[in-house]
């Protein structure tokens, strides 16, 4: 299982070049025309919150090269264990497949999708879990195109 | 900065129409229902019932999302004393002493205290937040630049200090939710930022999807994890028995103490309703003839954290409506509903919409009295949904979040904010970091550029200038006694314990 401690040295590395690259995308800000001249610039205060967070960022990865942990997490993992980490997983992964779904075909084919396959990522085994799930997506369906007059794309 | 009976009048005649008192029922029930299945809080709840309030009017729409508020931090209580697990942070505290009397056969008794607690705190904080609410919206009318900037700066640091174990972790996401408020047009000159060309980043990244996102998408992916968990309870022990004059009596010191502790820790932004509870069952515990009884099926342990956890929510409710300064998350996302009504909370709303005011000040006091009849018929259908299982809840969950959403905008840009958020809030979550700060300082990123701008501007680049304000400075002192007031008298004690021991 993935520590903690390698979790956030790598997620803090991540935010630090992240941090940089806005950082550096904050230079080409530009403000035309008279307002170019009041206050301070644009730039000023996303730059000033990179550097700060780019600041926390190192404490955090000193915190965990130096000490092993930050705050109460010594020696823990990211997950309980294998299966809680590919349930978790896998139901994001549905969750973007879902929203892909409907950006690339329609509302109504993720519609279906959604239940059984959240269901099959956590390993639900019951066909009466399935069908509820099925009938849970048609009642949403008409809870919001019925009563609320939404019209899905 | 009383409006005049006639607008009381108004706003008792709006509450009294027979669709607002639907759905004011109608809050309580779902918001008892989504507090009592774990994992699912009020900051959940209310975002979930968003979308169906944007074709109310906007009283009507409060009004339900006040009663979510309310009950769902309450319902938190009925799975934390039936199967020990908390259905809300806030109910964690309740857990030790109220599954205990639960196992001892005692349930109806826990119950019952929970309700009366929650309750009693509830009325308590709206009495304050009636009372509180009007003097400072009178006082905040007169705030510039520098004394919002000293409020956003306070709010910050106080929300990180609270919500985590590690000051730098909850810095960072704080940071983080500020920076994301960046992206989108300059408000003061209209400068592009990190819009990447697309026109929909324009205005930033939307308030309501992002807090949807991180709360209730985050929460399912949470919950997919342990999703296979199977809850059982012994449900012969479910008839709520109130506690008596003479028992509530006995109590009266623990009931004002916790109900006074929850409004001060409302009012103050942060993880109000957890910490309250958690505040107020060390306190009672700390002031009890018999501490050693607290963890065992105590009666003060669950009546102290029930009581401060509800008190929270009219605390809450004071930045929030006399500053637009949210005071707990579930506030915050509150926050998002008044927006999308078009009603910007602050110290001219209560000018602009007294109605409005007195509609949630005498609404809520309402919810509170109707709570104690609608929990006493409710708690035992409501405790067998601790039994729905998570993999069903999931699912759920997530489908009416995208629709949710997708119907509040009819924008698919903003599912894809939903969804993002959501990833997001997951993995700070996984890594041990509180998402209170992120979704705080995504509310407050906007005040706190503006204002440091702007008192920049007026101080001409001087520093020292940002204190040369009463208000301003007032609320500095009082941010510098909130991070060194404990040490300094845990440094006073323990010099104060050596010289005792040297004599």
């Amino acid at each position: 299982m993935i520590t903690q401690r390698a979790a956030n040295i790598a997620f803090n590395i991540l935010v630090i070049v992240a941090a940089v690259f806005f950082a550096l995308e904050a230079e080409t800000f530009k403000t035309s025309g008279l307002l170019a001249s009041t206050g301070l610039p644009s730039k000023f205060f996303p730059q000033l919150m990179l550097a700060f967070i780019g600041l926390c960022s190192v404490i955090v990865i000193g915190a965990y090269v130096f000490k092993g942990y930050a705050g109460t997490d010594k020696g823990t993992s990211v997950f309980e264990d294998g299966g809680a980490a590919r349930r978790g997983l896998l139901v994001l992964a549905v969750a973007v497949a879902c929203y892909l779904t409907w950006s690339l075909w329609s509302f109504i084919p993720m519609l279906i999708l959604i239940g059984p396959a959240c269901a099959l990522a956590m390993g639900v085994r019951s066909a009466w879990m399935y069908v509820s799930l099925l009938l849970m997506s048609g009642i949403v369906y008409l809870v919001f195109t019925q009563l609320l007059n939404v019209q899905f794309t | 900065m009383f409006a005049g009976f006639d607008v009381v009048a108004q706003s008792i005649g709006q509450l009294a129409e027979p669709i607002t008192l639907a759905l004011l029922v109608g809050g309580i029930v779902l918001g008892l229902i989504i507090g009592v299945l774990p994992g699912l809080g009020p900051p959940i709840a209310i975002a979930l019932a968003l979308p169906f309030t944007f074709h109310l009017e906007p009283i009507a729409a409060i009004i339900l999302l006040l009663g979510i508020y309310s009950a769902a931090i309450y319902g938190g209580s009925i799975s934390a004393i039936a199967v020990g697990i908390p259905g809300t942070g806030a109910a964690i505290a309740t857990v030790q002493d109220g599954n205990k009397m639960f196992k001892a056969g005692r349930g109806g008794e826990a119950l019952g205290l929970s309700l009366t607690g929650s309750i009693i705190g509830g009325l308590f904080s709206v009495i304050c937040l009636a009372f509180i609410a009007p003097i400072l919206a009178t006082v905040a009318i007169k705030f510039g630049p520098r004394e919002f900037l000293a409020i956003s700066v306070f709010g910050l640091v106080v929300v990180v200090r609270v919500a985590g174990e590690s000051l730098s972790k909850g810095l960072l996401v704080g940071g983080l939710g500020i920076f994301l408020t960046t992206w989108g047009l300059d408000e003061l000159n209209g400068t592009e930022r990190y819009t990447f060309g697309s026109y929909h980043l324009y205005e930033g990244i939307p308030l309501v999807p992002f807090l949807v996102g991180v709360f209730a998408v985050s929460e399912v992916l949470i919950g997919a994890e342990r999703a296979l968990q199977k809850l059982d309870f012994d449900q012969t022990s479910l008839t709520v028995k109130l506690p008596g004059f003479r028992k509530l009596m006995k109590m009266k010191d623990v009931l004002f103490r916790s109900s006074a502790l929850g409004t001060v820790i409302g009012i103050i932004p942060g993880e109000g309703a957890a910490v309250a509870a958690f505040f107020a069952y060390s306190e009672a515990k700390r002031r009890s003839k018999t501490p050693e009884k607290f963890g065992t099926g105590h009666e003060e342990g669950i009546v102290a954290p029930e009581t401060a956890n509800n008190a929270t929510v009219g605390g809450a409710l004071v930045p929030t409506l006399t500053l637009g300064v949210p005071g707990s998350p579930a506030a915050a996302v509150l926050l998002g509903a008044f927006l999308i009504h078009g009603l910007a909370p602050g110290p001219k709303l209560f000018a602009e919409r007294p109605d409005l005011m007195y509609a949630i000040f005498i609404g809520l006091f309402i919810i509170n009295v109707l709570m104690m009849v609608i929990g006493l018929m409710a708690i035992r259908f409501a405790a067998k949904l601790i039994q729905v299982p998570t993999t069903f809840i999931v699912p759920t969950v997530l489908l009416l979040s995208f629709v949710g959403i997708f119907s509040v905008s009819n924008s698919f840009f903003n599912v894809g904010v939903l969804l993002g958020a959501g990833i997001l809030g997951y993995v700070v979550r996984k890594l041990g970091y509180s998402i209170a700060p992120l979704s705080i300082g995504f509310v407050l990123g906007p005040i706190l550029e503006n204002s440091l701008r702007q008192s920049l501007v007026i101080a001409d680049g001087s520093v020292g200038e940002f204190f040369n304000t009463p208000i301003g400075l007032g609320i500095y002192a009082a941010l510098a006694l909130t991070i060194f007031g404990g040490p300094l008298v845990g440094w006073a004690k323990s010099k104060m314990f050596a010289r005792a021991e040297d004599a």
